[in-house]
């Protein structure tokens, strides 16, 4: 995307924490994200990726406002989202910003037929006339590749590629120019995700969208999206062109997690870069460097500061004090 | 009309009968129930009276029916107050939270707190006997539950995706609750009313019964019953119709509650296979001798087919499956949801569900066929020769023992005469095998206190702690990070390497399959469809499911092509070639009959009756 069009979405500084469980509190507070930046533009796809606990869910919930960030600022379309906003304004936004979740299960209402499930966003919103609905919800359901025919049915009657289909068919019903998508294929079977992942593909490109896919799998993101954005502890690693972030990923943590991630061909694996340990608690995170503890290349100084995200070229920015040395 | 709600006939009928005999009491022509005729008094069954006439020389019949009226309003009433009340008070606390969730909650303890009887006594004590009072006591004593269920509901509900995502679309609360929230509990509420309902009954009875309830002469069943009570040994059949009216509407009430709320689910009106218990006696088919030609095999499975009993007739989620695996070799089977691989792997180790049982084929494990060993035999086996390690180890471990417990417990289960001491030491040594730092430490802690991957390798070594020469690890890195999953293969790769076990991994990731097996079996809809070594089946997939697999997977650089279509369902398997319904090369001939499989050169199978002719169209092709 070029510099010239201003984001759809942009967010400064954000930072989320949950306070800690129980009456006494006794916890630490959980810091889910950390002073990130993102932004996405129209019809831009932004992949975030990152393992459990990089805050990479927190990030999207953030943005959509599902979740009242404990810092900084999101400007959606240039209005920036407060909590204070009257009722009504929300209510204009969340139409034009939607959510596609990972349970393909869980995601849609067992009880209610998916028709009228799809059609919630169009009545609420009072987009098309009660009349018209059923012919607006058939639409959709061609438009996801599922048989329109079938919108009186329940949930359970369909497989948990066709229920994604259906969700997605949801987040569409109110037009949205920004749509999260949170982990929306890990659930399913490979053949399956294939087909999921080509009709986001084709969705994004025919209406514009504007795409936060959220996902752990490598090379999904790396088909999917324009950019991508790496994630550890909360934090922003590393950011950069889907293209050139996994062709020379510059952060260690990036390297650590393409290396690790299963290849079918021999050719294309990497030396592994096995990582010691797993992920430190969010609650507890290391000070300095998030990375640092699994880091093979940490030195004393990556303790003292949190490297800033800082350019290296281009689009890209990494959050490492060594990347050029370690290169 | 929905099957489910074929069940709810019978109670409703019941109910419907009992409420509308109450409703119509005026209408039937009964004789006036508080009319006394005390020349008949305790007279029995007579022309008019057919239930004969009580103490009073009332009806009894009629004092039956009137009876119904005033108990059945009264519990309705009461439990239809305490129902809206209550679900409008646990939806808005359960929602909203805050203050209103600690008035709403915390003002239900209180009254919780009271004994029913001891409450219900006292406040018609002050405001004196009658309906009114009784209704608004029970419906007072009733609402507490109702509260409770619906709050505790909402919780769990408002946790789910689909909450969300109405509240994503712009959803204002009150839609929420009502559209979304409300028909997801309705369930637990109905129940609460259908107790509530019955145990108002009950307790009407009984409060009529201690005079504080329906002033006489108006009939109740709790005033019959405390009138028959008087007269017991002169007229015993008195004391009997009130209750056996109880009993009865209560039965009714609950059987409606319990259909009610099934017809309400859609999921259950699909009728889930119930299965039937079966005989779990194996057919007296003589086993196949195992393979002369590959001795050295570890476990050779030969024919094996699981059958599962259901309603529509039985269904075959594993149908002739062969492989081998040989010490030191990794074998992979790789398949994706409903193609059968987990129910290989849990029939080869005993552990199938009772439902499900093989019918044919066999499986040799140092030369005893495990599909026909007794149950103590089985047990012996598992954790020693053959070990299993699952895809949650959370749940695969007990919660409530340490660690390094559990596995003691795993090596002196097969091992007399080793001491606790040396077992547990011999614990710590296998924690510290399978990369846990700090073994000594970490062998007293509890599951819970671990993350994902460290369980995985506590799962590990309980599995590798007899040496076992077999290890089954079914899909055991899906729950994990991909920088834990790599720790964890290399871990399995090394301890197979180390002690000279075959070991089958179940996967459905094709990555993982490349990573670490030397041989793969690929599975689709219960059947292998190919065979044969990582390299050339991943290299030259001869089946064209397996190749359409390597194409979904997102890896190098084209775009990852899916499947059209769905594994077909072990009821609906068709008779011919299974993936021929997604098949881009299939002919008339593919659905005609069932492919054999037939072999592919060096330890290579493919199940497909085109493979020769695509393969030849392939090389064309590339040429």
């Amino acid at each position: 995307m070029s510099a010239a069009t201003p984001p759809l979405v942009e967010a400064t500084g954000l930072s989320k924490t949950f306070a800690a469980r129980g009456v006494f509190r006794r916890g630490r507070p959980v810091q889910a994200v950390r002073r990130v930046d993102v932004s996405v533009a129209r019809g831009e796809a932004l992949g975030v990726v990152g393992e459990s606990g990089s805050g990479k869910s927190t990030l999207g919930r953030l943005l959509l406002g599902l979740q009242p960030a404990t810092e900084g600022v999101i400007r959606f379309d240039g209005q920036p989202l407060d909590a204070t906003m009257p009722k009504a304004e929300w209510r204009r936004l969340r139409r034009r910003m939607q959510i596609v979740f990972q349970d393909p299960f869980g995601s849609l209402d067992p009880r209610r037929r998916i028709g009228a499930q799809i059609a919630d966003g169009l009545a609420i919103h009072d987009l098309v006339p009660a009349a018209e609905r059923a012919g607006r919800v058939e639409e959709l359901l061609r438009q996801v590749g599922l048989d329109p025919t079938h919108a009186q049915r329940f949930p359970h009657e369909f497989s948990g590629g066709q229920r994604q289909r259906i969700g997605i068919a949801r987040a569409l019903a109110t037009g949205p120019e920004f749509l999260v998508a949170d982990e929306p294929v890990s659930a399913l079977d490979v053949s399956i995700q294939a087909q999921v992942v080509a009709l986001m593909d084709d969705l994004r490109r025919r209406l514009g969208l504007a795409l936060l896919f959220i996902s752990h799998d490598l090379p999904v993101v790396r088909h999917l999206c324009d950019r991508v954005v790496v994630m550890y502890l909360g934090r922003v690693m590393e950011e950069g062109s889907a293209e050139e972030l996994f062709r020379a990923p510059a952060h260690p943590y990036t390297r650590a997690l393409l290396s690790a991630t299963p290849r079918i061909d021999p050719a294309r694996r990497a030396k592994r870069i096995l990582l010691q340990g797993e992920p430190p608690s969010p609650s507890n995170p290391p000070s300095g460097c998030a990375f640092r503890t699994r880091c093979a290349h940490a030195t004393a100084a990556c303790a003292e500061v949190v490297p800033e995200l800082r350019p290296l070229g281009g689009e890209r920015r990494v959050a490492c004090i060594r990347a050029e040395e370690i290169a | 009309m929905r099957p489910g709600t074929k069940r709810l006939w019978v109670p409703a009928g019941l109910v419907a009968l009992i409420v509308l005999l109450a409703l119509l009491a005026p209408l039937l022509g009964l004789p006036d129930p508080v009319r006394q005729d005390v020349a008949q008094r305790l007279a029995g069954p007579m022309p008019g009276s057919p239930l004969g006439r009580d103490e009073f020389g009332r009806d009894v019949l009629s004092r039956l029916i009137w009876g119904a009226r005033s108990s059945l309003a009264v519990a309705f009433a009461s439990a239809s107050i305490a129902c809206l009340f209550g679900t409008i008070l646990g939806l808005l606390g359960g929602w909203f939270r805050g203050l209103g969730e600690f008035l709403a909650v915390r003002s239900m303890d209180i009254v919780l707190c009271f004994p029913p009887v001891l409450l219900a006594l006292l406040v018609v004590t002050l405001l004196g006997p009658g309906a009114g009072t009784l209704i608004m006591v029970l419906s007072v004593l009733y609402l507490p539950g109702f509260v409770r269920v619906t709050y505790a509901e909402v919780l769990s509900a408002r946790s789910h995706d689909y909450v969300e995502a109405v509240r994503a679309l712009g959803a204002s609360a009150g839609r929420i609750l009502t559209r979304t929230v409300l028909p997801n509990v309705a369930g637990p509420i109905l129940v609460q009313f259908s107790l509530a309902v019955a145990s108002a009954v009950v307790l009407e009875s009984g409060l009529s019964f201690l005079g504080l309830g329906v002033v006489p002469p108006a009939p109740s069943w709790g005033l019959m019953i405390r009138g028959a009570r008087a007269t017991m040994a002169q007229a015993p059949l008195l004391l009997l119709w009130p209750c056996l009216a109880l009993t009865l509407t209560i039965l009714a009430m609950n059987l409606l509650c319990d259909a009610l709320r099934d017809a309400m689910d859609p999921r259950t009106a699909t009728a889930r296979p119930r299965l039937r218990l079966l005989d779990r006696v194996l057919p007296g088919l003589v086993p196949p001798a195992p393979n002369a030609e590959a001795p050295e095999a570890v476990l050779e499975v030969g024919g094996l087919t699981v059958e599962i009993a259901t309603p529509r007739g039985p269904i075959r989620p594993v149908e002739d499956v062969s492989f081998a695996v040989h010490a030191g070799e990794t074998l992979a089977i790789v398949g994706e949801s409903g193609s059968g691989k987990s129910v290989t792997a849990t029939s080869v180790m005993g552990l199938l569900p009772p439902a499900a049982r093989p019918v044919a084929g066999a499986a040799w494990l140092e030369g005893r066929d495990l599909l026909r060993l007794p149950e103590p035999e089985l047990r012996r086996l598992r954790g020693g020769a053959m070990a299993m390690v699952f895809q949650d180890p959370m749940s695969s471990l007990n919660p409530v023992h340490r660690v390094g417990d559990q596995i003691a417990e795993a090596i002196r289960a097969h091992r007399r005469g080793v001491t606790q001491a040396q077992a547990w030491s011999r614990a710590v040594d296998l924690l510290r095998r399978v990369g846990i730092a700090d073994p000594e430490r970490r062998a007293r802690a509890y599951p819970h206190e671990m993350s994902g991957g460290m369980r995985q390798r506590v799962m590990i070594a309980m599995a590798v702690a007899n040496e076992p020469k077999l290890l089954i690890a079914d899909e055991p890195t899906t729950a994990l990070d991909v920088t834990v999953q790599a720790q964890i293969l290399d871990l399995l790769a090394e301890l197979r390497r180390e002690t000279g076990m075959a070991l089958i991994f179940i996967t459905h990731s094709l990555g993982v399959v490349a990573e670490i097996a030397d041989r793969v079996v690929v599975m689709y809809a219960g059947q292998v469809v190919e065979q044969g070594s990582v390299p050339e089946v991943f290299g030259a997939p001869l089946h064209p499911y397996t190749r359409a697999l390597l194409a979904a997977v997102p890896d190098g650089d084209t775009a990852p092509a899916g499947i059209p279509g769905v594994v077909p369902q072990p009821h609906a398997f068709p008779v011919g070639c299974r993936f021929a319904a997604r098949c881009p090369h299939a002919k008339p001939a593919c659905e005609a009959a069932p492919p054999a499989l037939e072999g592919a050169g060096e330890g290579r199978t493919v199940r497909c009756i085109r493979w020769a002719e695509i393969g030849a169209k392939k090389a064309e092709a590339v040429a």
